[in-house]
């Protein structure tokens, strides 16, 4: 008896010591859900007071407000213009994400599904691709640009410098290289039998790619929609360098825009931050599975 | 390796990469542009002013730096023909204008050029920061017609470099309504001129009236009334000194200033250009003095915004603030949000003499603003004659006060603008600018780029300001060495 009542002791104690840890994590997760939400918090909470109050407040942006309201979004709205540069970040992400999608797609098929003598070697550089900085090759690309000849649909000044088209192709040139090797350890995975039943059908490559492959592959091609979508969204670096017309900046890099000659307001720097931030805020909630799974993706196989 | 040899083994290892160029903002300047005081007329004081027979000093030849040359502006051809007319076709500017108030500005000029011409400029408007961070990469590519930019070295370095496009014949129309000191400063080292000046801006110091009425303090003349007022200031529990030196080039408004009343115009000439060595026994004596005044200092200097230094002196935490004019508009922006009128009580003298040879001079530093028309711009050949027309247009007075009535820290540099739209304090400024027998416009302008850079001498007062009382010996060695590394500057 006694060692049963003991054991029914030790159970309780395991349960209590495990809800107890678990109130323990849940107060780690808690404080660090805190932490990272912080800098958006602040960012929200900055947006919504005037700049000369927290100027004239000896606590500055630490102060207790005495006004709150929604000016400083009303502001950067009008004088940004900031539709405009959403619709800029719409002309270059879009296109861009689509561009390297596609292209990457087919390199990935035909190192997964072909076996020919470069098969390492291109995944390889691909690969290696992602390893380069991208701010290295910024003086041979901005010459590059201003030398390349484009066409006047294309270009408004006969060169990739300055042009939208630009962008895209450097940001389809960078991505291209991630997409590539987590598209190729997806496909790497489907069964092989699938292609072998398409070829005794009769079907050419470029069907079995379009009709067999690209379907089973939807899911990493979300992922990675996703994925890019995000980083082509928050570049600053490119857009910075490879344009000089200040109009034709995406949202990130109009977020400059708010600085000028001897300073800037910050109040209205953070209210353009929230509003720059939030297409991609609500996409990662829309596509959060895709998203999260997106992150492992290619880890399982290698 | 410390920091500072980090950045001299950087720079020494032969040319400075344009990438590296592109990323300190390519500023700065060697040898100064003399402004002497013939800003005098731009007072409203029609008679020739005693001081605007002074000619621009020559710094000594034997520079291994660029040595700001001694230059006669072309001279004027009466009755040259105007490039105001009808125009057609098109032009675009690149504008640095990015405040509102001076996007405001910019669009009632191009509104008057338009009327006056019929032609509708494109502007492209970039951010101030990132068009100076910019400049090389803009310039060097498909630039805008005309663009916005500052005189002295600033204007020479591109001008040598052959980005921008010689603009005589423009100002030959209109060199009779500037006086020497601007002429001066838009010359390009191969004596051609290369930008039209539009404003100027002094640096004074600042303060609040009714505080320093209300706490029975005066305005100190000089070094030793200063010195007396900021501990006077300390006692009271206020911080005497309003700074920020957020951007590292605040700190260089100060040296300047200090180097300038303690070892004169010559001197601060010859330092900048190379001329003279920092391991000089007179910049020992500036730093000593400098060191008198760092205890009273806001505390966290390093680290704040001018604007931030500017709020302590609006909330008159802080007695006095040394800065450029367009301070105030900090002070409106204040004011407009908290419905004050504090702008109504700043008031500003010049800096304190130090009671010596040099205090006839009455030095200050007082940066130009100027118009030039690129080179490279794929359509300017075709616009040729539509820039030359907007950059003529910009000379006039009316053109200026258009921007001056959106932006008043920004002081019309063309004789015939009309000063009776000026404010006490833009009044007072053209005053003490008009007193002034020597002008320079600001050690980042007035040096070269690579020395004035962030990483250069700005990060140098730094690390004296953290700790005045080092070797000051050991100090200064660093930055000459610093400058002696640096790749030997050609010009034109």
């Amino acid at each position: 008896m006694s060692s049963f009542a003991m054991a029914g002791q030790r159970t309780t104690g395991n349960r209590n010591r495990r809800r107890l840890s678990r109130v323990g994590l849940h107060i780690f997760l808690i404080v660090l859900a805190f932490i990272f939400a912080w800098p958006m918090l602040y960012a929200i909470y900055t947006s919504l007071r005037p700049y000369g109050e927290i100027a004239l407040n000896p606590n500055g942006f630490f102060s207790t407000p005495a006004t709150l309201n929604l000016n400083n979004y009303f502001n950067v709205w009008t004088a940004g213009p900031l539709p405009m540069f959403y619709w800029n970040t719409a002309v270059v992400t879009i296109p861009a994400v689509l561009l390297t999608l596609w292209i990457s797609s087919m390199v990935a098929f035909t190192i997964s599904r072909f076996s020919w003598r470069f098969n390492l070697l291109v995944l390889m550089i691909f690969t290696a691709g992602n390893l380069l900085p991208p701010q290295v090759i910024i003086l041979p690309l901005y010459k590059l640009y201003n030398i390349i000849p484009v066409p006047a649909p294309l270009s408004d000044n006969g060169r990739l410098y300055d042009q939208f088209v630009g962008l895209i192709l450097i940001h389809t040139t960078f991505q291209t290289g991630f997409c590539t090797f987590v598209l190729s350890n997806y496909m790497k995975t489907l069964s092989k039998e699938l292609v072998e039943a398409a070829m005794i059908d009769g079907a050419g490559v470029m069907t079995i790619y379009r009709q067999v492959v690209m379907p089973l592959v939807t899911p990493a091609l979300a992922a990675l929609a996703t994925l890019l979508f995000t980083w082509i969204y928050n570049d600053f670096f490119w857009a910075l360098l490879l344009f000089k017309t200040g109009d034709k900046r995406p949202i990130t890099a109009a977020l400059n825009n708010l600085g000028s000659e001897f300073g800037s307001d910050p109040t209205q720097i953070a209210a353009m931050s929230v509003l720059a931030a939030i297409p991609t805020v609500v996409l990662y909630m829309i596509l959060q599975r895709w998203f999260v799974r997106g992150l492992t993706l290619g880890s399982a196989k290698g | 390796m410390d920091e500072q040899e980090k950045r001299v083994g950087m720079l020494s290892g032969g040319q400075v990469t344009r990438r590296e160029v592109l990323k300190k903002g390519l500023i700065g300047a060697a040898g100064l542009t003399v402004l002497p005081a013939v800003i005098a007329a731009c007072s409203s004081s029609a008679t020739p002013s005693p001081v605007a027979t002074i000619t621009p000093t020559t710094p000594p030849a034997a520079t291994p730096t660029p040595a700001g040359p001694a230059v006669t502006p072309a001279p004027t051809t009466p009755g040259a023909p105007t490039f105001i007319g009808p125009l057609t076709g098109q032009l675009t500017v690149g504008s640095n204008h990015s405040d509102a108030s001076e996007v405001a500005g910019m669009a009632s000029i191009d509104a008057a050029f338009k009327t006056a011409t019929g032609l509708d400029p494109k502007v492209n408007k970039v951010d101030h920061n990132t068009f100076q961070t910019q400049i090389n990469s803009y310039l060097g590519a498909t630039p805008d017609d005309v663009f916005t930019w500052f005189s002295g070295f600033r204007m020479r370095f591109f001008a040598s470099k052959g980005l921008a496009t010689a603009i005589d014949d423009v100002w030959a129309n209109v060199s009779s309504n500037y006086t020497a000191g601007f002429a001066n400063a838009v010359v390009g080292d191969d004596k051609k001129v290369y930008g039209i000046p539009v404003d100027y801006y002094p640096w004074c110091v600042f303060y609040r009236k009714s505080f320093f009425t209300a706490k029975g303090y005066t305005v100190p003349a000089t070094w030793t009334d200063f010195l007396a007022l900021c501990t006077k200031m300390q006692s009271d529990g206020i911080t005497p000194v309003a700074f920020g030196d957020d951007g590292g080039w605040p700190a260089m408004g100060w040296f300047d200033i200090l180097n300038l009343r303690q070892n004169g115009y010559d001197f601060h000439v010859g330092l900048m250009t190379g001329a003279n060595k920092w391991t000089d026994s007179k910049v020992t004596d500036v730093l000593n003095l400098w060191a008198k005044v760092v205890p009273f200092y806001l505390h966290g200097y390093a680290g704040l915004t001018w604007q931030k230094a500017c709020d302590s002196l609006i909330q008159q935490k802080s007695g006095m603030f040394l800065l450029g004019l367009f301070m105030t508009g900090e002070v409106a922006t204040v004011d407009a949000a908290n419905k004050t009128t504090v702008l109504a009580d700043i008031d500003f003298f010049p800096f304190p003499f130090m009671g010596n040879s040099f205090d006839a001079e009455k030095a200050l530093d007082a940066p130009i603003d100027i118009w030039m028309a690129s080179s490279k711009s794929t359509t300017l050949q075709a616009d040729l004659t539509n820039a030359k027309a907007y950059l003529e247009f910009w000379s006039k007075g009316s053109t200026q006060v258009l921007m001056y009535k959106s932006q008043p820290g920004f002081i019309p540099t063309a004789t015939d603008a009309d000063k009776s739209s000026y404010d006490v304090l833009t009044a007072k400024a053209v005053s003490i600018v008009s007193q002034a027998q020597k002008i320079t416009q600001f050690l980042d302008r007035d040096t070269r780029p690579d020395f004035a850079g962030t990483n250069g001498v700005g990060s140098f007062f730094l690390t004296f300001l953290n700790n005045p009382s080092q070797d000051l010996a050991k100090f200064q060695k660093s930055v000459q060495d610093f400058w002696d590394k640096l790749p030997v500057y050609t010009g034109a």
